[in-house]
């Protein structure tokens, strides 16, 4: 073999980690809906391919369609009811969700309750991880070049003018959270016969906040984010237990403050703005950016942001032609303190009927 | 892209038609600077990916060099000793007392000269109590540290986890703690050194049905491996012995009020069996006393923590629990260790500790016969019988599970003491 097995199986997680952060970016980076929950998808799918190849006999690759569609059907029945929801609630929804799922697991009698599922055999490869990987990527390119993608958009950058448009928004974004579960149920699929060995604990809430983190420190609604993000959360930790006594120790300190420093960097994340061309559009939803635009200091340091943010552009401007519309409209969340207001204060009125 | 019509709701109004064709048509100029963007920005982050892919594959071809199944190279005389558990997180304590347990039986063969003139070094990695952290750590500990044998894992999900990597790998592996049944099943290179949870289950029933003649009991479990496994195999040797578990009961690691089963289990049993921690167990002794029930309270090796009696007090006196180690043992190995142990670290040894200085000693005893061999070392561990350690007498079975005998002790004067 080429390749330490160490570094293989690096590579397996860090593909499988791809497909969930790719997955979950299309419900929180592209759509803009927060969900805390999707790990659980995962778990759904990596139980069911795991039991079915396990207890059934299915083929591998039968099990992985399986694990995605019951995953899938899962994404469903959560969103039809939850994705009405906005912002906090709508959080806090998929964080019960994921909560259910982990306690049912655990109770379950197929799924070995406490002392997990073992006996699964080993499918999984690399260049199967990597494949799927792929493919969920040339997926997302098509979906976010499609008219759904650009409604996707529309709703994540202002949900009223999206549904003035005519934007069906509670139909765009459950259909985005069934894609999104599905290819988490897979990428569970994937997992289950990597590792042979399924906790429930694997799914918890910890992990669908890793996969958040992985989302966010790549940059959200951009596709190559989630990818390079999951890469460097996947390898992070493991790189940190090699440098020295002393960080491999404190390794998830360094980790921790790795995170922080990130946020306070490029809170747009990696690859973030610089790709969809939201910029200083998507800061200023920031309330405390908002605030301190308004004051003479704030806005000199918001135009020098901005500077720095149309840096790199070919000046042309390439934001999304649906936000354009949407500042058209005088209803969209614009650059300045005022559209904040207005957008704020439409989304806690929404949420208050 | 039929389908995706759907999404928006036709067009009935002209002023929207108007609108989409307009939006078309300047999608079109837009998308050709956005591509370019794009596709600038993804020659960049693929060429990232492939170097970082480059790069770190480099690093695994010059630790490939060095000779396999052979614990660093010869001229340095070290024999390298994996260990991996949760080191940081919720479940710490555990892992830091096994790695502290395994640093002490080191240090002293290194003392006493090592072994066949090897230097043992511990090397342990941190899972956080991650299956995942914990399967990375241990392809780590085998790859690129190429360590002899690993000493671990510490919690049993993690064990489930790397014990197919270990045994693929064909590197001896000796969990000091991990108790869910079935774990050394997984191959001949998967070893056990810990009395099971249905071990000190069944041994508990059979002792106070026998010996002490209870006849009615309720038990309250964790619902986790460790309660669900304590719980029926306690549930099961009871009624084997023809007295009765009457009641049923369970709680979730981290509760705190424990009122509404108990009030169902009720004032009628002679004992009631705490099958979790010593947090909860506290409370639920506290708990349990204030609403009146007097039974006499059991648990297992999950009891064995002074905090026991800090938390609970008076409700925890009389208290039976098993174990496998006891730090007041009069005899002369446990006294030594256990004040070697509280000279280096401060605090005095657990059964994790304890459990994992044995295991090391085991498997410096196995490698002494063995040799630097992997293979050999595995044969020579099943050959293991009658090892004098400080968890009492240990040999191993032919599936790799640990016979030692379960001592039962009892909560006296706010002090342990050994009941049999």
């Amino acid at each position: 073999m080429m390749i330490s097995p160490y570094y293989y199986q690096l590579l397996v997680i860090a593909s499988i980690n791809a497909i969930m952060a790719l997955s979950l970016n299309l419900v929180t980076g592209c759509a803009g809906q927060l969900s805390l929950g999707h790990a659980a998808f995962m778990g759904i799918g990596a139980y069911t391919a795991g039991i079915l190849t396990s207890v059934y006999d299915v083929p591998f690759a039968v099990s992985l369609i399986a694990g995605g569609a019951v995953a899938a059907l899962a994404g469903l029945i959560v969103g039809l009811p939850t994705l009405r929801l906005k912002g906090d609630y709508l959080a806090i929804a998929t964080l019960g969700f994921g909560e259910i799922i982990r306690v049912a697991i655990l109770n379950m009698g197929i799924t070995g309750g406490p002392f997990g599922l073992r006996g699964i055999s080993k499918h999984t490869n690399l260049a199967l991880a990597a494949t799927a990987a792929v493919l969920v990527y040339w997926t997302m390119t098509r979906l976010m070049n499609s008219r759904f993608g650009r409604a996707l958009t529309a709703i994540r950058e202002d949900e009223v003018a999206a549904v003035a448009m005519g934007i069906d928004v509670t139909r765009c974004k459950v259909l985005a959270f069934v894609i999104s579960a599905a290819w988490a149920g897979v990428a569970g699929g994937l997992f289950a016969h990597w590792f042979r060995y399924l906790h429930p604990s694997s799914f918890a809430f910890a992990a669908s906040v890793e996969i958040l983190s992985m989302v966010v420190l790549g940059g959200m609604g951009s596709l190559e984010g989630p990818v390079i993000g999951a890469v460097v959360l996947t390898y992070a930790p493991e790189l940190l237990r090699g440098v020295s006594d002393f960080v491999s120790r404190h390794r998830m300190l360094f980790y921790g403050a790795l995170l922080v420093i990130m946020m306070l960097v490029r809170p747009q994340g990696l690859v973030g703005a610089g790709v969809k061309g939201l910029r200083a559009a998507r800061l200023s939803k920031f309330q405390g950016f908002g605030r301190l635009q308004s004051s003479k200091l704030g806005q000199w340091i918001a135009a020098a942001m901005e500077k720095v943010h149309w840096k790199g552009s070919t000046g042309s401007d390439d934001s999304c032609v649906v936000n354009e519309h949407v500042s058209g409209l005088a209803i969209g969340p614009g650059t300045g303190s005022t559209g904040t207001g207005v957008g704020r204060g439409g989304g806690e009125e929404n949420a208050g009927s | 892209m039929k389908s995706m019509n759907h999404v928006f709701k036709g067009k009935k109004n002209y002023a929207r038609a108007k609108f989409d064709g307009c939006s078309e048509g300047k999608d079109h100029i837009h998308n050709r600077g956005k591509r370019f963007i794009i596709s600038s920005f993804r020659t960049v982050s693929i060429a990232a990916f492939l170097a970082a892919v480059i790069f770190l594959a480099g690093c695994t071809g010059s630790g490939a060099d060095s000779p396999p199944a052979s614990g660093g190279s010869d001229g340095d005389k070290i024999i390298k000793i994996g260990m991996v558990g949760p080191l940081t997180g919720d479940y710490a304590t555990y892992g830091q007392s096994v790695r502290n347990g395994v640093q002490t039986a080191i240090d002293e063969i290194n003392a006493e000269g090592g072994v066949n003139g090897f230097t043992l070094q511990l090397i342990a990695e941190d899972s956080k109590g991650e299956s995942t952290e914990a399967a990375n750590a241990v392809q780590k500990l085998i790859d690129q540290d190429k360590v002899t044998a690993i000493v671990g894992a510490v919690l049993s999900g993690e064990t489930a986890t790397v014990a197919p990597i270990a045994q693929d790998s064909g590197v001896l592996m000796v969990t000091p703690s991990s108790t869910a049944p079935g774990l050394t099943d997984t191959g001949d290179y998967i070893f056990r050194n810990v009395i099971t949870d249905d071990v000190q289950a069944r041994q508990l029933a059979e002792y106070v049905v026998s010996e002490l003649g209870l006849k009615k009991f309720a038990v309250l479990y964790a619902n986790n491996d460790y309660g669900v496994a304590l719980k029926d195999n306690f549930t099961a040797k009871v009624e084997e012995l023809g007295a009765s578990v009457v009641g049923v009961e369970s709680y979730l690691d981290g509760d705190e009020d424990f009122r509404a089963q108990l009030t169902k289990i009720g004032n009628e049993v002679d004992a009631l069996y705490i099958a979790g921690y010593y947090t909860e167990a506290a409370k639920i002794a506290q708990q349990a006393r204030r609403q009146g029930i007097e039974a006499r309270l059991l648990g297992a090796d999950g009891f064995y923590s002074g905090k026991l009696v800090e938390l609970g007090g008076d409700a925890v006196e009389g208290a039976l629990f098993t174990a496998g180690f006891y730090s007041g043992d009069s005899s002369e190995n446990v006294q030594a260790f256990v004040s070697t142990y509280k000279q280096k670290y401060s605090e005095e040894p657990d059964m994790f500790a304890a459990n994992a200085y044995d295991t090391m000693k085991i498997v410096a005893q196995a490698l002494e016969k063995a040799g630097n061999d992997r293979a050999a070392l595995k044969a020579e561990m099943a050959n293991v019988k009658d090892f004098p350690g400080v968890t009492g007498t240990t040999s191993f079975d032919d599936r790799g599970e640990a016979v030692k005998e379960v001592i039962i002790l009892k909560v006296e004067n706010g002090k342990f003491s050994r009941a049999r």
